[in-house]
């Protein structure tokens, strides 16, 4: 654990919680098991102490602003929370004025589970070509030099595309089928911020609520196909996937197409708006021409 | 003098089992360890911790058929489902067992329900003993213990070269009928599960702490999933919904959870629990307050899924520990 990044980000959020510039904080703080990290909301000067930073922190935080719209509040973001951040402003869910951007220098996290703490940095990490958030309002670490990538950022999806269609079939079918539907993916998504999901609407009924492979498959590949382009692979949703069903990896393949075909990439900027999440109507489709 | 099966013999009887019989037995899948109708004995791990699901799949499917209702010829017929096959569930902890007893009480009472009590007499219960509870486990404070045998129908122990038998009831003997088991001395090292949490005085402490803020603050790092209902051993709340083809209609009732907010939402849109603070509330309440009011007992059994699955760690031993000093604090107030 740094301890001065964890001073700086306690010294900060005491002085914004004094003034009253932000009614809370969201950050990390110990969990139950003494050792991994956990979201944290301060909403009092004299908690600030609670506030930690290490590398368990590995949840995105961002998610959260999409329930406190109401106030105004102050974030500590990671460099891939922060493009997280970005996607919320860009699609005009939060509004900038009201969430205080607390950046932190990352060096990476480790996989996470409730006691359990990985020695070597997630795979995320290891492929990461930005250390320093693209956006903050406070920067806490020291800026280096980025890396030049030796991998490709796409690594991580290459084995499932060597597959052939027939075997990519059996590979996601026998993941969906673990599926119990508990939405967990959904919620923990900054991306998923829908007031009502397509899953839950009754007419038309998308895709039912029997738990089975049919259904499970057609759950995962929409939600898939409502993040192409705006998931910005923070991971969340593998990491509290409970029957350890690689959703990250069908996300880092949308991500992929868009990034090819639309030279995009989610959450560089406040502005850009993900190719397909995004109708232009003067744009020339080529349809009905 | 204790009876002893050696682990030879426990395969070969598993086997024999397994003719007539639905197995069901924890297996690993993809590094996880679940309870899996089985095929071949060998497929079996027997040093698990715990599985990611409780056996309450194996009661309470995720989804199952209720009944279908057939169209044919200007008449409506209606086909109650039948569970013909009898099961076993193999491998069953002590605290998954505990479970099940206390979806008994609500699946159990009057009138019962049908197909939860079909598949409740059709199977037979083997427990193994825990002998190294996880971190997470705190079974010990909720009134069970790593190797109590009151809830199945045959606990094993697992000793040098076997198991330590104990048949419990009529319907456990009734399976072992066939097998020769030996006399033993030998023993195993009792394991310990945390017996520290002080669960009495909950439910009152929780009628004093209802309109606290403390449900909104938890709330705020609650993300509303399902996990923590759907790995419970005693969670059992459920939908049930109308599919259509054709020629029939399938009524189905499916695993669902308070912490949706669909939940409650009733015919017009209204929802009694709109805040996540309400949902989150909702689910201690009835954990801790509700069903012991009900039912005599807390609807927890230790086993510790929740609290291992929790994205945010929602820990319920924490929530137990906080709930007095709530109380004490609007006591002191009032």
């Amino acid at each position: 654990m740094d301890e001065n990044i964890i001073t700086q980000i306690r010294d900060k959020a005491k002085d914004l919680l004094s003034s009253g510039a932000v009614e809370c904080v969201i950050g990390y703080e110990t969990s139950t098991d003494g050792t991994t990290s956990r979201p944290a909301f301060i909403y009092d000067s004299g908690d600030v102490e609670r506030l930690v930073f290490n590398n368990t922190c590995t949840h995105n935080l961002a998610a959260y602003l999409s329930n406190k719209k109401e106030q105004k509040v102050a974030i500590i973001v990671k460099p891939c929370d922060a493009r997280a951040v970005n996607v919320l402003l860009s699609e005009r869910q939060i509004e900038r004025e009201k969430v205080y951007i607390i950046g932190i220098v990352c060096q990476g996290v480790v996989p996470v589970k409730w006691s359990k703490v990985g020695e070597d940095l997630q795979m995320r990490c290891k492929l990461c070509d930005q250390h320093v958030p693209v956006i903050y309002d406070y920067l806490i670490g020291e800026p280096a030099e980025e890396p030049s990538p030796t991998v490709s950022p796409w690594t991580s999806v290459a084995e499932i595309e060597s597959k052939s269609p027939a075997d990519k079939t059996d590979y996601w079918e026998k993941q969906f089928s673990k599926c119990i539907r508990c939405y967990a993916c959904r919620q923990v998504c900054m991306g998923c911020y829908c007031r009502e999901c397509f899953a839950e609407l009754l007419d038309p009924e998308w895709v039912g609520i029997r738990i089975d492979i049919s259904e499970n498959a057609m759950w995962n590949t929409i939600r898939a196909f409502h993040l192409s382009g705006r998931c910005i692979g923070c991971g969340e949703c593998a990491r509290v996937c409970p029957v350890n069903i690689p959703l990250g990896l069908l996300n880092m393949k949308m991500a992929k197409e868009v990034a090819e075909r639309f030279e995009y990439r989610a959450g560089l900027s406040d502005e850009a708006l993900a190719p397909l999440a995004t109708f232009i109507k003067e744009e020339n489709l080529g349809i009905g021409e | 003098m204790s009876k002893f099966i050696s682990k030879d013999e426990l395969a070969f009887w598993l086997d024999g089992l397994m003719k007539d019989r639905q197995l069901i037995a924890p297996v690993i899948v993809d590094d996880q360890t679940v309870f899996k109708p089985i095929m071949n004995v060998d497929e079996i791990v027997f040093d698990y911790k715990n599985t990611v699901l409780s056996a309450k799949e194996w009661f309470f499917p995720t989804t199952e058929p209720l009944f279908t209702i057939c169209h044919k010829d200007g008449s409506t017929d209606l086909a109650p489902i039948d569970i013909e096959k009898e099961s076993v569930v193999f491998g069953i902890r002590p605290c998954d067992a505990a479970g099940l007893k206390l979806l008994d009480k609500v699946f159990l009472g009057e009138p019962p329900d049908f197909i939860y009590s079909q598949r409740r007499d059709k199977t037979t219960l083997i427990g193994l003993t825990c002998l190294e509870p996880a971190p997470q486990c705190f079974c010990g404070s909720m009134g069970t213990t790593p190797n109590n045998a009151d809830d199945v129908d045959i606990m094993l122990t697992e000793v040098e070269d076997g198991y330590i038998v104990s048949t419990v009831t009529e319907k456990g003997k009734a399976l072992l009928s066939d097998v020769k088991l030996s006399d033993s001395e030998k023993s195993w090292q009792e394991a310990k599960c945390p017996t520290e949490l002080q669960v009495k005085e909950v439910p009152e402490a929780m009628k004093n702490c209802f309109e606290d803020n403390y449900w909104t603050r938890v709330s705020d790092r609650c993300i509303h999933c399902n996990i923590c209902a759907y790995v419970c051993p005693v969670c059992h709340c459920f939908d049930i919904r109308d599919c259509p083809t054709s020629e029939e209609t399938e009524r189905i009732r499916c695993w669902d959870s308070c912490q949706s907010p669909g939940f409650t939402r009733a015919a017009g849109g209204h929802t009694p629990r709109p805040t996540k603070g309400s949902r989150l509330r909702q689910r201690f309440y009835h954990k801790l307050l509700y069903f012991p009011e009900r039912f005599g007992d807390l609807q927890c059994t230790g086993c510790g899924r929740c609290v291992l699955s929790c994205p945010v760690n929602i820990d319920i031993r924490e929530i137990i520990m906080d709930v007095p000093k709530l109380g004490a604090e609007s006591g002191a107030k009032a």
